[in-house]
This record gives structure tokens, C-alpha cells and sequence, in this order.
């Protein structure tokens, strides 16, 4: 069973939300026009991802870069070939071609490049194969992404303020930290002006107060906060106020207290139809 | 006599008549249209006015149901019949995450101000590809004490089921 939708709909960012909060492993595959892209997950964290005609395996990668002989790597070839279970990047690993730090940078910088053009496109289809794996030669990561990392980055890249409105539709919302974020705030690397703004979160402040006492514009300031609600750290809310006025003239009644057993009259005879 | 009333909304094309259609006592009154504007390119009739259906809890109380009108332009109708309402369902059609936004939209029009009861329906569990309960939580973003419950909503059982999952938030709500 896939998930499919247009990311014009259900964007990117969301979408990463989903499968890092879901815990899900599988593929993400995006279409538009004659592009394409596969992200790969595990357990909520990418570990690869290719463009179309951009589709190299990491032995070729590294050749490229010079961090590895074609000898080294049909040599690997064939180990990863005998030994079913592990993938080419761990073959490397194992064999000590090359480091695990300089593995990482490599394939990290490769994969996030492949990644981030991504959150530019205005539409496109997506489809998610659960329980999809990369093939065993394809360049994966020693160290899965976490998906914070590329949506605070990915959000660095959109200027598009249309998304930014429909998350945040007014200046006068406040911004909260989420109650539980867990491990999130981790995974994530603040710029300057970011941390401006994250440092300002007060959980009464408006993105307009916000935006006064940084002196970040109030474009600037949305777009921020916006990273931050599509990573998963923060929420806003409406600023309490009093109960609004119908088009009738009158408040808008509180929902009726109603008695306990009413509610079980009605759940009986629901249950008995 | 007393009534009581329970709110069945969602985005167009989520469910609603179905849902009240399947478990209402009476032939639904609604207003059914060919549709116009944006609508039809989706399906040939949408709701005009309103749903409205009706189960006799017994002599002296009745559950009405009301459905939302989909389209936006009959967006004042909600205030009208939110009034006074015991519990809220919101019908997610599952297969169509364009909707989810519209979704978030009509949540927040009835819970923001208020603490009305609701529960959501991940309608139409039955298609391939639809989003699972767990999927629709995360993709509409919804606290963890909202409970999300799949549903189809042409059975009769599945519709009962989410009733009373409503109820069961309402009863909690309660007061001796
Ligand atoms: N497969 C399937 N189809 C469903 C289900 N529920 C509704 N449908 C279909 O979805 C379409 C829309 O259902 P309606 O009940 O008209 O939706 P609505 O929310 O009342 O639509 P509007 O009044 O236009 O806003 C109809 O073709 C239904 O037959 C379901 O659980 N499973
Ligand atoms: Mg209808």
C-alpha cells in the first residue's frame, strides 16, 4: 500500500514530518515533469536519495572525487556480492577504503544537494513505497539524516510565501516550543538569525512582537518560525481572546455541560442499533 | 421533548452524507445539487444546503445529525449550526491529502474558541491507498488525545463505531 498526493498539496516538509514522527521505512518517490527523485528511509531517518540520471552507486562516487581506485571498488564489488548481508557502503567500511567520517561527509553533501533542489519544486507528484530499500551498491549513509536537518534547511531555500501564509496565516499568533520535543532541537543546526528568533519564543510573544524586538522583518520572522513548526519544534496559537461574536449579534455560547446520563441514554441506544 | 445535536463536517466529498445516510432513522434530508463551480469536477452532486438526519433515542429525546454543506461558499451555515452542538466528526476522505489543509481549516473553525468534543474519521478505509488513522494523525497534525478512527462510512457498523467513540469523549466531558 503506497501514499500518494501532490506535493503542491501536502509539501515536502510535511511529508518528512510524517515519516519521521511514523517511524517509517520505505521509499519516497517525487515526480515533475521529466524529473524525478528517490528518498530513502529507515526508520524514520534518510539514508539515501538519487535525482534521475543522477543515480550513481558510491563506488562511483568516490571514484569520481578521488577517495577511491577502481581497483578498491571492483574489489569491494565482489566482497559485497559474497557477503549477502551488507551494503557496499559498509563493504568499504569494513575493508577501510576510506574512513567513516570522510564516508559520511561525502555521501551527507551528495545526498543533501540531491535533497534540497527538491523543496524548490512548486508541484509534483509523490509516492511512498513503504518497506522499499535502496539497492546494496547505492551510496548510503553510515549515518542516517535525521529529517529536522533538511527541513530547517530546505525552509532556508523556499521563498514562496504562499506555503508560509497557510501555516501562518497572521502576524499575531503566538509561538510556543512544543511540549514534548523530545530529541528534536538536536538534530538541528541554527543559523544567526535563527537563533534570534528561537531565543525570543516565549509562549506569549506574537510573531509581530517577535519580529520587533529582533528587528528581523516580519518576512523574515515567518519564514524562521515556519522552519521551526514544520520541524516539529514549535506550534502557534491563537492569542487567547474573548469568546468571538456570531453574525447574530450574540457571544458564541459555550459547548452545553451536559449531564452523564443523557450521554449513556444515547450510547445504549446507539450500541443497540 | 429534548433534542440533541451532533455535528458531522469534513472538506467536500469527505463522506458526510453518506455517513448520516447510513445511520439515520429517517430518509436524509438533504439538499443534494448538481454541482457548479470547482466542485463538479469532482462529482456531479454536492450537499447545498445542509444534511440532516435524525435517530429517536427514545419518547422524550431525539439525536439530530447535521451535515456541513462542502462547498466554501456556504461556510456561514457552520456558526448556525454549531450552536449548541453535543460532539463534532470530522470526515477525512483518506485517498485525497489535497483536502487535508481544508480539513485543518474546518477544525479550526470549531475547536479553536471552544472545547467542543470531536473526534476525526479516516473516511473510506476501504480504497487502496488510503492514509491510515496513524498516517492522517501525523499528517494533520493532531494532539495525541484526539482519537482518529478508521471508518467507511456506506456500513452501518463503522459509522455506529464512531458515534459512539464521540460519545465516549462526551461522556468523559460530562457532568454528574
Ligand atoms: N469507497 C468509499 N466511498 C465512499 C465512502 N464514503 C463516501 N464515499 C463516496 O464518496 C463520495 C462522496 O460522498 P458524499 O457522502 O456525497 O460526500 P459529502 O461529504 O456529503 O460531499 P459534499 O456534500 O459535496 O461536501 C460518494 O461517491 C460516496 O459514495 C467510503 O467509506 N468508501
Ligand atoms: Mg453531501
Amino acid at each position: 500500500m503506497a501514499l500518494v498526493g501532490n506535493i503542491r498539496d501536502f509539501s515536502l516538509s510535511d511529508f518528512l514530518y510524517l515519516v519521521d514522527r511514523g517511524y517509517k521505512t520505505g521509499c519516497l518517490h517525487l515526480n515533475r515533469l521529466d524529473e524525478s527523485a528517490s528518498l530513502y528511509f529507515d526508520k524514520g531517518k534518510l539514508i539515501t536519495a538519487s535525482r534521475k540520471d543522477h543515480a550513481a552507486s558510491v563506488t562511483d562516487l568516490l571514484i569520481q572525487k578521488n577517495k577511491l581506485t577502481s581497483l578498491q571498488a571492483s574489489d569491494a564489488l565482489v566482497a559485497q556480492r559474497n557477503d549477502g548481508g551488507a551494503n557496499l557502503s559498509q563493504v568499504l567500511l569494513q575493508r577501510e577504503y576510506i574512513s567513516r567520517e570522510e564516508l559520511q561527509k561525502i555521501l551527507q553533501q551528495y545526498i543533501e544537494e540531491s535533497v534540497y533542489v527538491l523543496f524548490g519544486w512548486p508541484d509534483g507528484e509523490f509516492r511512498f513505497e513503504q518497506n522499499q530499500r535502496p539497492e546494496v551498491t547505492s551510496p548510503i549513509m553510515p549515518v542516517p539524516l535525521p529529517v529536522e536537518h533538511l527541513i530547517m534547511e530546505g525552509v532556508r531555500r523556499i521563498d514562496e510565501w504562499g506555503r508560509i501564509k497557510d501555516r501562518i496565516p497572521s502576524n499575531d499568533l503566538v509561538v510556543k516550543f512544543v511540549e514534548q520535543p523530545g530529541d528534536k532541537a538536536k538534530g538541528v543546526q541554527l543559523a544567526a538569525e535563527e537563533w534570534r528568533v528561537f531565543a525570543r519564543i516565549n509562549g506569549k510573544d506574537t510573531l509581530a512582537e517577535i519580529s520587533q524586538k529582533t528587528g528581523l522583518s516580519e518576512f523574515d520572522v515567518s519564514r524562521i518560525v515556519y522552519g521551526f513548526l514544520t520541524a516539529g519544534l514549535v506550534d502557534v496559537i491563537k492569542k487567547p481572546k474573548p469568546l468571538p461574536v456570531m453574525a447574530t449579534g450574540r457571544p458564541m455560547a459555550e459547548p452545553p455541560r451536559v449531564k452523564r446520563g443523557l450521554v449513556s441514554r444515547i450510547i445504549n441506544r446507539i450500541r443497540g442499533m | 421533548m429534548q433534542t440533541v445535536k451532533m455535528v458531522i463536517s469534513g472538506a467536500v466529498n469527505a463522506g458526510k452524507t453518506e455517513f448520516i445516510k447510513a445511520i439515520s432513522e429517517i430518509e436524509v434530508v438533504s439538499t443534494e445539487r448538481r454541482a457548479t463551480d470547482d466542485t463538479k469536477l469532482i462529482k456531479k452532486e454536492t450537499t447545498v444546503a445542509m444534511d440532516f438526519g435524525r435517530i429517536a433515542i427514545a419518547d422524550d429525546l431525539v439525536l439530530h445529525l447535521f451535515g456541513t454543506p462542502g462547498q466554501k461558499r456556504f461556510d456561514f451555515m457552520w456558526e448556525i449550526l454549531s450552536e449548541g452542538m453535543l460532539g463534532l466528526v470530522i470526515l477525512v476522505d483518506s485517498t485525497r491529502p489535497e483536502t487535508f489543509r481544508e480539513t485543518n481549516r474546518i477544525i479550526d473553525f470549531f475547536v479553536s474558541y471552544r472545547d467542543t468534543p470531536y473526534v476525526v474519521a479516516a473516511n473510506k478505509q476501504d480504497k487502496p491507498n488510503a492514509w491510515s488513522p496513524d498516517e492522517l494523525r501525523l499528517a494533520l497534525r493532531l494532539p495525541p488525545h484526539v482519537k482518529v478512527l478508521p471508518c467507511v462510512a456506506a456500513e452501518r457498523e463503522s459509522v455506529k463505531q464512531v458515534l459512539l467513540e464521540l460519545l465516549y469523549v462526551i461522556l468523559q466531558q460530562s457532568e454528574e
